[in-house]
């Protein structure tokens, strides 16, 4: 059991503009995580797209999906059809690929997003797997990769390996989230510069613990 | 410990026969305990999905027409052919076939809906919702419990079966909308929870290996008829069940039933606009027509 689904509003909801949840409310989610690893708004973003994607993203109105979730618009905003033309305007270019090939991450709704601004560059590969529920199954990070197993929530948490407190702010964390936000998995990926601890948590984050690890852990990132 | 969601139907209805509580009320204190949020919270949470539900339903009965033109118009004539008074299947069933189609033609107009368990098959739960309502004089407190019933029998088939039709079909999609609507309609009725999991049985048996073909990719032909066919079924299931008809598999036997014809399905049948009705002459043409290419 995948077990992608964790409230009952992922199915009776999300309320959305048509037509098609996992292709239009999924691509919102799926754009609006790519800007919410990228922490921040994209100068650039190349959209791959695989398999059903591939073949259906103009009928769908994906690429406009996924243009307001970089915009970081909720699924039934109005301006989700326009928002190719509002990321221009916002100075982002957005630009899609079909991709003849299978999906890089094993699902037919896939789409892998690049997202770059001249000086950070950050690969999400994620696929929608109904209902306007995604995964998120490999996360391209600070010359990283990281593989949750998929489901959100997902939590990132980058620290410098410069930092001399980079153990204690690992553990400090593991601890919280053990206590407050129980994870089934928990990774840890390291090169020269960067140390990233990964969870993926079993239920979705309370309002109030997500407001303390955003104050609390600087750099931190909740999908 | 921490509460987790329920992975079984069995479990889910064992919980309720013990507790003497109905499935709506064990899945909102579910929600309660996993989300953090108020208990009011939760309701209005799901009141405001019901009101979006009735203002598409509202919507399509007078009148939307798609982008493309392919779709729309179909509610406003069941709801003309209805007042002459001659259905065949009786008032009752056009009256869901025709709140089904609504909201599924607003939303192929991209219009606003609230996606059940997805946006192609939303139509069929507010379809047996807004017929019921007036059949059984449902309270507002008595729809927003049918949502909370349908969407934790619908939280259980999506995690052991899977609700995307680029996975797993049509079947994922109607199929489910349609065995969330059965067992909610028998839960309104009165009925036991046992006989909610056998009507979601029911309608879920009778849709599998329903198929994803819509015509150019677009969620329009046949998905918004079928959305139709997903709230008749349900009705006739719920039906069934509360005359205490029986299914012979069990509802979680059934659901991994799904998954499996689901995997099954060649990917031409799983919505990519290439097989079924899409791969007709006729659907191609039309593809041509819209997007200009043919599909490999």
């Amino acid at each position: 059991m995948a077990g992608n689904y964790r409230s009952v509003f992922d199915i009776i909801g999300p309320i959305m503009i048509g037509p098609s949840s996992s292709h239009t409310a999924g691509a919102v989610a799926i754009g609006k995580a790519g800007r919410t690893i990228f922490n921040g708004q994209p100068k650039r973003v190349v959209v791959h797209y695989y398999e059903s994607f591939a073949q259906t993203h103009q009928g769908h109105g994906t690429d406009y999906a996924i243009a307001a979730g970089i915009m970081n618009f909720p699924a039934d905003d109005d301006r989700v059809p326009i928002a190719r033309q509002l990321a221009k305007e916002a100075g982002i270019d957005i630009r899609f690929v079909e991709e003849a090939g299978p999906s890089p991450i094993g699902h037919p709704n896939t789409a892998v997003l690049n997202l770059s601004d001249g000086q950070q560059q950050v690969e999400v590969a994620a696929c929608s797997v109904g209902g306007g529920v995604i995964e998120v199954r490999q996360i391209k990070l600070y010359d990283l990769t990281i593989k949750p197993t998929g489901p959100l929530p997902i939590i990132l948490y980058p620290v410098k390996t410069t930092d001399e407190r980079r153990e204690i702010k690992g553990l400090q964390l593991t601890e919280f989230l053990r206590m407050h936000a129980p994870f089934k998995q928990n990774v840890v990926v390291e090169n020269q510069a960067w140390r990233i601890f990964e969870f993926d948590l079993i239920n979705y984050l309370h309002a109030g613990t997500k407001k303390h690890l955003l104050g609390n852990y600087p750099g931190i990132i909740c999908i | 410990m921490y509460l987790t969601m329920y992975e079984r139907i069995e479990e889910l209805v064992q919980d309720a026969e013990k507790s003497g509580k109905a499935i709506s009320e064990l899945v909102i204190e579910h929600e309660v305990q996993t989300s953090g949020m108020s208990r009011e919270d939760v309701w209005n949470k799901m009141k405001h999905n019901l009101e979006t539900m009735r203002a598409a339903v509202e919507r399509g009965e007078k009148g939307v027409k798609s982008m493309t033109g392919l779709t729309g118009g179909q509610a406003v004539k069941i709801k003309a052919y209805r007042e002459q008074g001659h259905t065949l299947s009786g008032d009752i069933m056009m009256q869901a076939v025709q709140n089904a189609v609504a909201t599924n033609e607003v939303n192929a107009a991209m219009g606003v809906i609230c996606a059940t368990p997805t946006a192609g098959s939303s139509g069929t739960l507010p379809g047996v919702l807004f017929m019921l309502e007036k059949r059984l004089k449902m309270n507002e407190e008595q729809m927003v419990r049918f949502l909370f019933t349908a969407g934790g029998f619908g939280m259980i088939i999506a995690n052991n079966a899977g609700i995307a039709g680029a996975s797993g079909g049509c079947q994922a999609e109607v199929g489910s909308a349609s065995g969330m609507g059965a067992a909610a309609a028998v839960e309104a009725a009165g009925g036991s929870p046992r006989q909610s999991a056998t009507a979601m049985a029911f309608a879920i048996s009778n849709l599998l290996g329903l198929v994803c073909d819509p015509i150019a990719g677009l969620v329009e032909v046949p998905c918004v008829n079928r959305n139709a066919v997903g709230s008749a079924n349900a009705l006739v299931a719920a039906d069934m069940a509360l005359a205490g008809c029986t299914s012979i598999i069990p509802p979680d036997e059934v659901i991994s039933a799904m998954d499996k014809v689901g995997r099954n399905l060649p990917r031409e049948l799983r919505e990519t606009g290439l097989g079924g009705l899409a791969g007709t002459p006729t659907g191609q043409a039309i593809r041509m027509k819209i997007f200009g290419k043919e599909m490999d």
